[in-house]
């Protein structure tokens, strides 16, 4: 076959249970199986030879395309495409940062196989969906041979490739404990369609009354900033509590230069973007 | 590595495919195994749209893409696209307003097009629509005859 790109050859495992894929996972020697749902990371994994697995396992015939609410709560099966996240009309209204974020990725025909699990898999230092899931204090549900497990994203992601998930685990859902106002904004040379030189994820909890305040696009990881979160009081904070936030954040924040953008570069954006974001999220206020 | 047969529908005809590799991408098929060359390989890499068919329904990167994980899917790519009434629309839109140059990345707008209006209906706003087709590189930067084909698609719009 004719192509431009060198193409690495595997076998393909397509389990229709989730006892099916575990075990196939279990079975398998380390690093001899990897996890596929909507492969646009993964194969480039495979054909640049990253990875050395020569069984790929496919997730497409797991039941776990599914988004489910339950009051202020929403359960994303980790398989589903982004797009089809994008497209419910909650997501939209009652999770505005969440949704900002989902069309923050690639374009429409990449989303309609990029998914959530995958996202989380690949862990990319600047991954447009972790900030935001940070915000909103997201958990992992993870399934493994002793059953299910949930860790909150903040510990799953631990750095450019590397999660808390075991060999012998799959990643089922993400699960978004509340319905938060929230605002995602970034950075880039284009709008759409590129990658974040910096990213800022902000959101406020009623229930906890309290906001949090991510940081992205630089290495190891996206990033919590407590120490900015803490600073902004109530649904609608002052300007002042706004302007002090944003200066904390740029200050305090581990921020480092990459082959993308300079340190100086980034604190610099982080004044404008979380000024915006906070003020956009305020605004939106009743919209849970 | 293969596996005995593959099916799909290919613009509407079952297709059954034999000893197709697990590794072998949709546009790799398409192309070169089905002849279809209207579909178009750009980048490889999930960057510039020009490969973009659509799976059942769904605007899709082919070269991104396993043929195996659509398997028994409905696959319409650029040759196929007239008979659906919104394809029609779209391709009579880019023709008339001239939105073609060299015409290589004309299929993946196309196709991309046509998945949105199917899926939006015209009740997308027209920014999105324009945002929705950020993933569709022009090399030969026609955008602003691009826009006016999306324009004239919408206004003809039921
Ligand atoms: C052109 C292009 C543009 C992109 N733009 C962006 C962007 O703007 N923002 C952004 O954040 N990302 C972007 N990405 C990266 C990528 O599309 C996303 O990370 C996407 O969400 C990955 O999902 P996937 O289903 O394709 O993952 P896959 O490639 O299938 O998997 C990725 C990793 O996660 C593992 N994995 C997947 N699912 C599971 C599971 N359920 N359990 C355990 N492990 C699992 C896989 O083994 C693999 O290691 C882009 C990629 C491309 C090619
Ligand atoms: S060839 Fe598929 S996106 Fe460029
Ligand atoms: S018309 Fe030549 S690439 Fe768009």
């Amino acid at each position: 076959m004719r192509s431009a790109r060198a193409v690495a050859a595997f076998d393909l495992l397509t389990p229709a249970t989730a006892e099916e894929a575990l075990s196939a996972l279990r079975s398998a020697a380390p690093g001899a199986l990897a996890v596929l749902a909507g492969g646009t990371d993964l194969l480039f994994d495979l054909d640049d030879g990253r990875l050395a697995s020569r069984t790929v396992l496919s997730l497409r015939r797991l039941p776990w395309r599914t988004l489910a609410w339950d009051g202020a709560a929403l359960t994303i099966g980790s398989t589903l495409p982004l797009r089809t996240l994008e497209n419910d009309p909650g997501v939209r209204t009652r999770l505005p940062g969440l949704y900002a974020a989902v069309r923050a990725v690639g374009s429409v025909a990449l989303r309609h196989r990029a998914t959530l699990g995958g996202n989380l898999g690949r862990s990319a230092p600047a991954s447009d969906l972790i900030p935001i899931l940070l915000a909103l204090d997201a958990e992992v549900e993870l399934v493994g041979p002793e059953g299910a497990r949930t860790v909150l994203v903040d510990r799953f992601v631990q750095g450019s490739r590397k999660t808390a998930l075991r060999p012998d685990e799959l990643i089922r859902a993400v699960r978004i404990p509340e319905a938060r106002p929230s605002a995602y904004l970034l950075q880039r040379v284009r709008p759409f369609h590129d990658i974040s030189h910096m990213a800022v994820a902000v959101a406020y909890s009623p229930r906890r009354e309290s906001w949090r305040v991510a940081l992205a696009g630089f290495p190891p990881r996206p990033i919590l900033v407590p120490e900015a979160g803490e600073l902004l009081r109530g649904p609608r904070p002052s300007s002042a509590e706004v302007v002090r936030a944003a200066e904390t954040a740029a200050q305090l924040a581990p921020i480092v230069a990459d082959k993308r953008a300079s340190e100086e570069y980034r604190r610099a954006l982080v004044k404008p973007l979380l000024e915006r974001a906070v003020r956009a999220c305020a605004s939106s206020g009743g919209a849970t | 590595m293969t596996s005995p047969v593959l099916r799909l529908t290919v613009n509407g005809r079952p297709t059954a495919l034999d000893s197709v590799p697990v590794a072998e991408r949709l546009l790799d098929t398409v192309r070169w195994r089905l002849g279809l060359k209207g579909t178009k390989e750009g980048c490889r890499t999930g960057g510039c749209g020009a490969c973009t068919l659509l799976v059942d329904g769904r605007p899709t990167l082919s070269c991104l893409t396993l043929t195996h994980e659509v398997e028994g899917s409905g696959i319409t790519t650029v040759e196929g696209v007239s008979e659906d009434p919104v394809g029609a629309r779209v391709q009579a839109a880019f023709e008339a307003v001239g939105a073609v140059q060299c015409g290589y990345c004309t299929p993946g707008f196309v196709m991309t097009l046509t998945g949105l209006l199917k899926e939006r209906g015209s009740a997308e706003a027209f920014e999105e629509l324009l945002n929705d087709l950020a993933g569709n590189l022009c090399r030969c930067t026609g955008y602003a005859s691009i826009v006016r084909a999306v324009a004239a698609v919408r206004e003809k719009s039921p």
